[in-house]
């Protein structure tokens, strides 16, 4: 039950753009909650980085005087990878394409962010 | 000033993480996040990342500890971690049901590195396993043709980890002393 209902979340989320390719919700400590993604990409894996990349990005925040840590970037030749917290225990991890309008992306991904921390 | 470069890894729960806290001469970096899979049998937390530590010589020689995290879904930060390591520690938690199974498990993993460099094996709690005892390790060990010190460890102890820790210095390099 819950599940559908973060799985129709992130459905809603990849609807808002099309430069959206994928999205996820992930315990901190790396295990899929729901996902929405494209098929022959591995969950786990998928799990397991955002939540090591996550709390990297925590520690560096944090320790390099940055205050709490509100997403982390990541760009690549095919796209970008983003994740953000949603509640102390959840990761949001999205994927997008390379000439993806990151604002509007920054702004949606919030959002759900807000809506699913609030299901967990 | 030479920096050396250690890594703790072994299963889930066989205290790599206190093991680096207890010898590490800096506030130890953590990536702890609660744990929701198997493991919170064990432990409420679990490292996702790594955790780092250094451990002072004499003189001005570092050793950088690294330890990673346990379970296999993490195993790309395996790679990352070794990648220049000197050695390997290996901790196994001696009350899991087939401790041995671990051994060969990680052996197995990071053969590449521990042929090139060198591994010393820390087997934590021990006193809660069915035979109490470091024979099958060693046993163990011979059969898969490594060379490797096995000592009963308590992570929580600075002794246990140091000792460990130049055992595994000294296998690295034998006309080295080191002193704690």
């Amino acid at each position: 039950m819950r599940e559908d209902m973060l799985a129709s979340i992130l459905s809603e989320l990849n609807g808002t753009s099309a430069d959206i390719e994928a999205s996820a919700v992930i315990s901190t400590d790396g295990l899929m909650i729901a996902s929405v993604l494209p098929q022959g990409m591995d969950e786990d894996r998928v799990g397991a980085m955002s939540a090591a990349m996550l709390s990297l990005g925590d520690r560096t925040s944090g320790e390099l005087g940055r205050g709490e840590l509100e997403q982390v970037l990541i760009k690549g030749d095919n796209g970008f990878v983003l994740m953000t917290h949603a509640g102390e225990d959840a990761v949001v991890t999205v994927m997008a394409k390379p000439r993806a309008k990151l604002g509007l992306i920054f702004l949606d991904v919030k959002r759900a962010s807000e809506n699913i921390s609030q299901m967990l | 000033m030479s920096d050396l470069k250690i890594i703790f890894t072994g299963p889930v729960g066989a205290g790599k993480t206190t093991a680096i806290s207890s010898i590490s001469d800096v506030p130890p970096v953590n990536t702890d996040k609660a744990a929701s899979d198997m493991t919170k049998v064990k432990k409420n937390q679990t490292t996702v990342a790594f955790d780092y530590g250094v451990m002072n010589l004499n003189g001005d020689e570092k050793i950088h500890l690294y330890g990673t995290p346990g379970q296999e879904r993490f195993n790309f930060m395996w790679d990352i971690l070794s990648t220049n390591a000197l050695g390997v520690i290996l901790l196994i938690d001696g009350s899991r049901k087939e401790p041995l199974n671990d051994l060969i498990f990680f052996i197995n993993v990071f053969k590449d590195l521990i042929s090139k460099t060198a591994l010393a094996v820390g087997v934590s709690q021990l006193d809660k396993s069915a035979n109490k005892c470091l024979k099958p390790y060693n046993k163990k060990l011979r059969e898969m043709n490594i060379k490797s010190a096995v000592f009963e460890v308590d992570a929580r102890s600075k002794t246990d980890i140091s000792l460990l820790v130049k055992a595994l210095l000294f296998s690295i390099d034998q006309g080295l002393e080191y002193a704690s």
